[in-house]
C-alpha cells in the first residue's frame, strides 16, 4: 500500500561545472516524513530547490506521483502540489490571516474579492491546525509558532501532497515545537508527505521514518529510523567517528567573583535579575524563546535601558551606553550575527578592527594606521583559524556561518573584554564548525574570563557550562551548580523551570 | 496584552494612531475662532476643491510608496501630461473628454516609462523617477519651447462647472478616492501590492506577480498626477513652464500625511485625502488670517514634520511594546 | 586574448577613475566638433561653475554614506546667500528693501550691521557658518534622536527654510556686496600661486591661470573631506553605520553623535558653497539653492558612483562626477542647445549611470 509519491532520478545540480547535488535518487513513500540531514554545504538546499523549481536540474529526472515532474517555477511546484515551508517564513505581517492564505487566488465575486468566502474558508482551516484566533488577525498579531501554523494551513489550503519543512523549530518555543509536531503527525495520518530538514537530530529521531543523510552532494546513507542512532546520523553526516560533540571543559572556574549583577528591572521586562560570573566560569542562560534573556543580555550591554539595578566587573560599577561598556571590558556577541553581529558588505579586516577602531587612530584627527588593522586580522586568521583568502579586500558575505561567527569574536578578543555575552552562537552553523566553536567558549573560560553563555539548546548549556540559569517571564527561575547536586543537569528539572507556570 | 496597558498610556496610543485627525480637528477650531466664515460651507467646499490637485496625485503615489518606492517625477508629469493633452485638443479639435483621456494616457505612458527603468532594468526608482523629474519637464519645454500654453476656452468652462451643485473637481477626486479605495481594499491586486511592500522578497517566492505589480504602481502613479494637473488647469485655462514643479514634495507629504510610510506596506487612499486636504486647510486657513505669504510654507512644513515626528514615535512605541510584553506590568 | 581586453576593459569600469576617463573621453570626442570647448577662457569657465557645486556636493556625499539623504542642502545655500548679504551689504535700497521684516534692525540705507566693520566680512561668514551649523545639527538630532526619516526631516528642511529665506527679503535680492566678499567667490590669485611646490598637485599645465579663491576653498574641502572619509576612524565609523547601523551601535560606534555631525558637516559644505555662489553673482539670493539645484548636488553625486544605499562613497569619485556633470552643462550650452535639452540630457544621464552602477556590482559580485 505505501506507494512513492515522489521519485528523484540520478539528479544532478551543477553551477559553473561544480557539482552541488550529485547522482541523487531517492525516494518518498505516501504518509511518510523523511528526515533529510546534513551539514551546512551538504547539498540539502540546492535539492530542495531543484524539488521546489527553484533551480533545474542539470541532470536527471523526477517523478510526482508517477508523473513525470519537472518545474520551470516555484509556482509549478506550488501548482503540482509541492508546498514549501522556509525557515524565513513567508507571510506578509500586514495582512490579516485570510489574505495570507490567499494571496495569489482570491475567490472573486463581481470582479473584486470575495472576503466572506475567503473567510469561512480559513476558519475552516483554522479549526483543522486548533488556530484559535479570527481569520482576520493580523499575521503581525501572532507569536512565531502561530505564524508557522498559518504557513501549514496555506499549505492545507492548496491541498498539498508534499511538504518541505526547513529548519522549523529554530525559531519556536519547546511548546510550539511539540505543538507543530502534533500537526506534523497528523498530516502524516493524513496520507501526506513530509520533508523535514533539521540540524536537531533528535527532533529528527522522534519524528521520522525515514532518514536520508547528505554529504558534500551526494547521499550518503539512507534508512528506516529504527536503524539509525544519533551516533550513526552523525557519523555519516561528518564521514569521520566525532569522539564527543562538545570539548572537555580544560578549567574549573576560580573562586573569585568577576562580574556581580544585582537586582536588575525594567517594568514589563526583567524583574530582579541578580547573579554573579567567577573568572574562568562559564554561565549558562537557559529559557524558552521571548523569556528575556536576549533582552538581559541588551541591558547588560547598555543598549537598552534599565529601571534599577547595577553590574559591576571586578568590583568596579558598569554603566553607560554601548561605547563605554566595551571600554569596561564587556563585548556581546549577539544572537543574529547577519543583522547586529557583522558588516556583511565590508571586508574581513574592517570587521574584526569595528570595535577596537579607536585605538587605531593615529594623531588628533585619528588617522587610520592600516598595517595595525591588518596585523591585527592576520593575528586573528592564525589564532581562530579563519578560514579566508583575502582579509583586506573578501567581503564576510562570502564567508561560511561558522568563520562568520569566528570573526564576530575576533572583533571581540581585540578589545579584550572581561565578560563575554554569548547569544545563540551556534545558531545556523553546522556540527563540525559548531565544535570549534565551542573550543573557543572554553578558551575564553580558560584564559579567565567570564562567559555568559544564552542559548535556548538545552545540551550545549548542559555540555558547556559550570552552572546554568533559567529565565521564565523575565525572571531567574532556578539556578543549577552540579558541584552541589548529582548527576550533573538533569534535563526534566531544567525544563521544568524553564516552563514555570506548569510545573507549579 | 492590552489589558495590561494603563488608561494614560491607552490614551497616548489613541493620540498618537489619530494624530493626523486630531491635528485636522485643532486646525479646523483654531481657523475658525479666528475667523467664524472660515467653517462655513462655502469656504470648506472651497479647501476640497483647491486640495484636489494635490490630493489625486497623492493617492496615485500612495500606490508606490506602499511598495517602497517612490516618484519624485509627479511634478513633472503633471506638467508634461496635460501639456501632452493641449496639443491633442488643439490638433483635434477635440472635446473635453478627448483632452482628459489624454492626460491620463499620457500620464500612464510617462508612469510606464518609468516603470521600464525600475523593473526591467532595476535601477532605483528614487535614481528613475529623479531622472525623469528632468527629462519630462524638458520635453515639455521642448514642446512649448518654454512658453506658456493656453487651452481652448471650452476646458475652462469644463472646470469650473459643477453638477448638481458640486464643483467638477470634486467630483473627480471623489471618484479617484473611490476606486483607489476599492481597488486596494477590494481586489487581488491591491492586497499583492501591501503585500510586496511589507516583504518584497517575499512576494517573488509566493509566486505574486511582482513586476506587474511594480509597473502598475508606477503606471498609477503616473496617471493620477496627468489626471491632477488637467484637473488644475482645467480651471486655470493656461499651462506655464514653471507649473507643477517641486510639487513632488507636496505630494509625497500629503500622503506622508495621511498615513503612509516611506518604508511600504502602509498607506492608504482616504488618508492620501485627508493628507492633501490638512494641507490646503492650513494654507487657506493662513491666507484667512492674513499671514504672510511667504511664512505660510514654514507652518505647513511644520504640521509635515509633526505628522512624521508621531509616525516614528509610533513606530518605536511599537518595537518597545514587542519587548515589553515578556512580563505583565504590577500595578 | 579576447579575455584579456574583456579583463582590461572590466578593470576601468571598475576603476576609481572611471567617471574621469569617461568625462575625459567625452571632451576628447566633442573637441573636433566643438574647438571653442579647449579654449582657455571656456575651461576656466568649466572649472569656475564646478567648485561651488563640488563642496555641496561633498557635503551629500558624507550624508549618502550613512545611506542618509539631505534635501535641506538647496535651501540652506538660499539662506545663507541671503543672510550674509544682510550682514554685509554696504548699501541697501530703501524702496526695494523698505517692506522686508529685516529693514530697520538689521538692514538699512546704510547697509548691514558688518557694513565698514574691520573683519566684517569674515565675522558674517562666520556667523552665517554658525547658524548653517545649527540648522544641520537639528537635521540630525531629528535623524539620530527622534529617528525620522532623513528624507522626510530633510524634506520639510527644503520646504520651511526656503520660505523662511524668501520671507526675510520677501523674496527681493540684495546687491552692494563688499569687493573682499565678491573675491571669494570670483577672485583670482594668479600673484599667490606661481610656486613650482603646487604645480606637482594640481598637475594642469595652465593651472596657474585658473586658480581661484573658490579652488582653493574647493580644493580644502575636497581633501580635508578626503582624508576624514577614507582615512580616518570617524570615515570609518561613518561607513559602518551605512552598511550595518544596528551592528555599528553594537559594536562600540558612537552612532547618534556621528549621525549628527553628518548632517553638520552636509550643511556647513551647503554653506560654504552658497557663500561662492553668492560672492560671484555678486548679489544675495533667497532662490539660490532652488530650481534643480538640489537635483544637480545628488545627480552629480550619483554619477560619481556613491551608494544610496550607504557605505559606498569615496570624495575621488564625487570630483568626477561633479566635473562630469558640469562639463556636460557646459557642452550642452556650447552647442546652442536650450535649458530643456539640457534638463533632458541630465536625466538621461543619470539613468545611464544608475544602470552603469547596476552592471558594475554585478561585475563585481562575479570577480569575487
Amino acid at each position: 500500500m505505501s506507494d512513492t509519491v515522489l521519485e528523484l532520478a540520478s539528479i544532478t545540480k551543477e553551477w559553473f561545472g561544480v557539482p552541488a547535488v550529485s547522482d541523487l535518487t531517492l525516494t518518498v513513500p505516501r504518509g511518510n516524513v523523511v528526515g533529510i540531514i546534513g551539514e551546512n554545504g551538504a547539498g540539502k538546499s540546492t535539492l530542495m530547490n531543484v524539488i521546489g523549481g527553484v533551480t533545474p536540474p542539470t541532470r536527471g529526472t523526477m517523478r510526482l506521483k508517477g508523473e513525470p515532474y519537472a518545474p520551470g517555477a516555484p509556482r509549478d511546484a506550488t501548482r503540482s502540489g509541492i508546498a514549501f515551508i522556509h525557515q524565513e517564513l513567508n507571510l506578509f505581517t500586514n495582512l490579516s490571516i485570510t489574505d495570507n492564505i490567499f494571496i495569489t487566488e482570491y475567490p472573486r465575486r463581481f470582479g473584486m474579492v470575495d472576503h466572506r468566502a475567503a473567510m469561512t474558508q480559513t476558519q475552516a482551516l483554522l479549526d483543522r491546525l486548533d488556530i484559535r484566533h479570527a481569520p482576520e488577525t493580523m499575521v503581525e498579531d501572532l507569536a512565531p509558532g502561530e505564524r508557522q501554523l498559518v504557513e501549514i494551513a496555506k499549505a492545507l489550503h492548496r491541498d498539498a501532497d508534499v511538504i518541505i519543512f526547513d529548519e522549523p523549530t529554530t525559531s519556536l518555543t519547546p511548546r510550539e515545537t511539540a505543538r507543530l509536531f502534533d500537526v506534523i503527525e497528523r498530516l502524516r495520518e493524513d496520507g501526506r508527505s513530509i520533508l523535514y530538514i533539521s540540524h536537531i537530530l533528535s527532533d529528527v529521531r522522534r519524528l521520522c521514518d525515514k532518514v536520508a543523510v547528505l554529504r558534500d552532494g551526494r547521499l550518503v546513507d539512507e534508512g528506516a529510523i529504527g536503524d539509525f542512532d544519533i551516533a550513526r546520523m552523525i557519523r555519516a553526516m561528518i564521514g569521520r567517528e566525532l569522539s564527543s560533540l562538545f570539548p572537555d571543559r580544560s578549567n574549573l572556574p576560580s573562586g573569585q567573583v568577576m562580574v556581580q549583577v544585582d537586582g536588575i528591572s525594567q517594568p514589563g521586562v526583567v524583574a530582579d535579575i541578580s547573579f554573579q560570573i567567577a573568572a574562568g566560569e562559564v554561565l549558562g542562560l537557559f529559557g524558552l524563546m521571548g523569556a528575556g534573556r536576549s533582552e538581559l543580555a541588551r541591558i547588560l550591554f547598555g543598549l537598552d535601558p534599565a529601571e534599577k539595578g547595577s553590574l559591576s566587573i571586578d568590583g568596579r560599577e558598569v554603566r553607560g551606553a554601548a561605547m563605554q561598556r566595551i571600554r569596561d571590558g564587556i563585548a556581546f556577541v549577539t544572537e543574529n550575527r547577519r543583522s547586529e553581529g557583522l558588516l556583511m558588505d565590508a571586508p574581513i579586516s574592517e570587521n574584526i578592527s569595528l570595535a577596537t577602531i579607536g585605538h587605531i587612530g593615529r594623531g588628533p584627527v585619528g588617522l587610520l594606521d592600516r598595517e595595525a588593522e591588518q596585523a591585527l586580522a592576520e593575528q586573528a586568521r592564525s589564532d581562530l583559524s579563519i578560514r579566508a583568502s583575502d582579509l583586506t579586500r573578501q567581503p564576510v558575505r562570502a564567508l561560511s556561518g561558522g568563520n562568520q561567527q569566528k570573526v564576530v569574536i575576533a572583533k571581540w578578543l581585540a578589545a579584550s573584554p572581561k565578560l563575554f555575552i554569548i547569544d545563540e552562537p551556534t545558531r545556523g552553523v553546522d556540527v563540525g564548525a559548531k565544535y570549534e566553536i565551542y573550543a573557543l567558549v572554553d578558551r575564553l573560560a580558560a584564559e579567565g574570563n567570564a562567559v555568559l553563555f544564552i542559548s535556548s539548546e538545552l545540551e550545549e548549556l548542559i555540555g558547556m557550562c559550570d552552572r546554568i540559569m533559567v529565565m521564565n517571564r523575565g525572571e531567574i527561575t532556578a539556578t543549577f551548580d552540579p558541584r552541589e547536586t548529582e548527576p550533573r543537569f538533569e534535563r526534566e528539572a531544567l525544563l521544568a523551570a524553564a516552563f514555570g507556570e506548569i510545573v507549579t | 496584552m492590552s489589558g495590561a496597558l494603563g488608561l494614560g498610556e491607552r490614551a497616548y496610543d489613541l493620540v498618537l494612531r489619530q494624530a493626523t485627525v486630531i491635528i485636522f480637528a485643532i486646525v479646523l477650531l483654531y481657523f475658525g475662532f479666528q475667523a467664524p466664515l472660515f467653517l462655513g460651507p462655502e469656504n470648506l467646499g472651497n479647501i476640497v476643491k483647491q486640495s484636489a490637485f494635490i490630493g489625486i496625485a497623492a493617492i496615485g503615489i500612495t500606490f508606490v510608496l506602499l511598495t517602497r518606492g517612490i516618484d519624485l517625477s509627479v511634478g513633472s508629469v503633471m506638467y508634461l501630461a496635460p501639456l501632452i493633452a493641449g496639443f491633442a485638443m488643439r490638433e483635434y479639435e477635440g472635446s473635453v473628454a478627448l483632452g482628459l483621456m489624454v492626460a491620463i494616457g499620457a500620464g500612464a505612458v510617462l508612469g510606464a516609462i518609468n516603470a521600464f527603468f525600475i523593473v526591467a532594468l532595476g535601477i532605483l526608482p528614487f535614481i528613475v523617477t529623479l531622472a525623469s523629474l528632468f527629462a519630462f519637464r524638458g520635453f515639455g519645454a521642448y514642446l512649448t519651447s518654454s512658453r506658456q500654453f493656453d487651452f481652448a476656452p471650452a476646458l475652462r468652462e469644463f472646470g469650473l462647472s459643477s453638477v448638481a451643485g458640486i464643483p467638477i473637481p470634486i467630483i473627480v477626486f471623489a471618484l479617484v478616492a473611490l476606486a483607489a479605495h476599492l481597488v486596494l481594499r477590494h481586489t487581488l491586486f491591491g492586497k499583492q501590492v501591501y503585500a510586496f511592500g511589507n516583504d518584497p522578497e517575499g512576494a517573488v517566492k509566493a509566486g505574486i506577480p511582482v513586476p506587474r505589480i511594480q509597473t502598475a504602481v508606477y503606471i498609477i502613479s503616473g496617471a493620477a498626477a496627468g489626471l491632477s494637473g488637467f484637473v488644475l488647469i482645467a480651471q486655470i485655462g493656461r499651462i506655464d513652464a514653471g507649473f507643477g514643479e517641486g510639487r513632488e514634495f507636496d505630494v509625497i507629504a500629503a500622503a506622508v500625511l495621511g498615513g503612509a510610510s516611506l518604508f511600504g506596506g502602509v498607506g492608504t487612499a482616504l488618508g492620501a485625502v485627508i493628507g492633501a486636504t490638512l494641507i490646503q486647510t492650513v494654507s487657506t486657513g493662513l491666507a484667512f488670517t492674513g499671514v504672510n505669504l511667504y511664512l505660510q510654507p514654514i507652518l505647513q512644513a511644520g504640521i509635515i514634520f509633526f505628522a512624521v515626528l508621531i509616525d516614528s514615535l509610533r513606530q518605536h512605541r511599537q518595537k518597545l511594546r514587542r519587548r515589553r510584553s515578556i512580563r505583565p506590568i504590577a500595578t | 586574448m579576447r579575455r584579456g581586453y574583456l579583463d582590461r576593459a572590466g578593470t576601468i569600469l571598475l576603476s576609481d577613475y572611471f567617471v574621469l576617463y569617461l568625462s575625459l573621453a567625452y571632451v576628447a570626442v566633442l573637441i573636433p566638433f566643438l574647438p571653442v570647448l579647449s579654449t582657455p577662457a571656456n575651461l576656466s569657465n568649466v572649472l569656475s561653475n564646478m567648485w561651488p557645486l563640488l563642496v555641496v556636493a561633498i557635503g551629500q556625499t558624507f550624508v549618502l554614506t550613512i545611506a542618509g539623504i539631505d534635501l535641506s542642502q538647496g535651501s540652506v545655500a538660499g539662506l545663507t546667500s541671503i543672510l550674509i548679504a544682510i550682514l554685509i551689504a554696504t548699501a541697501a535700497p530703501e524702496q526695494v528693501l523698505g517692506h522686508t521684516p529685516v529693514w530697520g534692525w538689521l538692514l538699512s540705507e546704510a547697509g548691514g550691521p558688518l557694513a565698514g566693520v574691520s573683519f566684517g566680512t569674515w565675522i558674517g561668514v562666520g556667523i552665517v557658518l554658525a547658524i548653517a551649523a545649527c540648522i544641520g545639527f537639528a537635521n540630525g538630532l531629528a535623524v539620530a534622536v527622534l529617528r525620522m526619516p532623513a528624507f522626510m526631516v530633510t524634506l520639510v528642511g527644503l520646504i520651511a527654510l526656503s520660505a523662511f529665506a524668501i520671507w526675510l527679503t520677501q523674496s527681493n535680492n540684495i546687491r552692494n556686496l563688499p569687493d573682499d566678499f565678491i573675491a571669494l567667490g570670483k577672485g583670482t590669485l594668479v600673484s599667490l600661486f606661481f610656486g613650482e611646490q603646487y604645480q606637482a598637485q594640481l598637475p594642469r599645465r595652465e593651472v596657474h591661470a585658473f586658480v581661484t579663491w573658490p579652488m582653493i576653498v574647493a580644493l580644502s574641502v575636497a581633501v580635508a573631506a578626503h582624508i576624514l572619509l577614507s582615512h580616518t576612524v570617524f570615515g570609518r565609523r561613518m561607513m559602518a553605520i551605512g552598511l550595518n547601523r544596528e551592528a555599528a551601535e553594537i559594536s562600540g560606534v558612537p552612532v547618534r553623535r556621528i549621525i549628527v555631525m553628518v548632517f553638520v558637516i552636509s550643511a556647513l559644505c551647503a554653506a560654504i558653497g552658497g557663500l561662492l555662489y553668492t560672492g560671484r553673482l555678486e548679489t544675495g539670493r533667497p532662490t539660490l539653492g532652488g530650481g534643480n539645484f538640489l537635483l544637480d548636488v545628488i545627480g552629480a553625486t550619483i554619477i560619481g558612483g556613491t551608494s544610496l544605499f550607504g557605505g559606498k562613497a569615496k570624495i575621488l569619485w564625487t570630483v568626477w562626477g561633479v566635473l562630469f556633470f558640469v562639463l556636460l552643462g557646459n557642452t550642452l550650452n556650447l552647442m546652442n542647445l536650450s535649458a530643456f535639452h539640457i534638463d533632458m540630457v541630465k536625466g538621461g544621464v543619470i539613468l545611464a549611470a544608475a544602470f552603469l552602477d547596476v552592471s558594475r556590482q554585478r561585475l563585481r559580485r562575479s570577480r569575487t
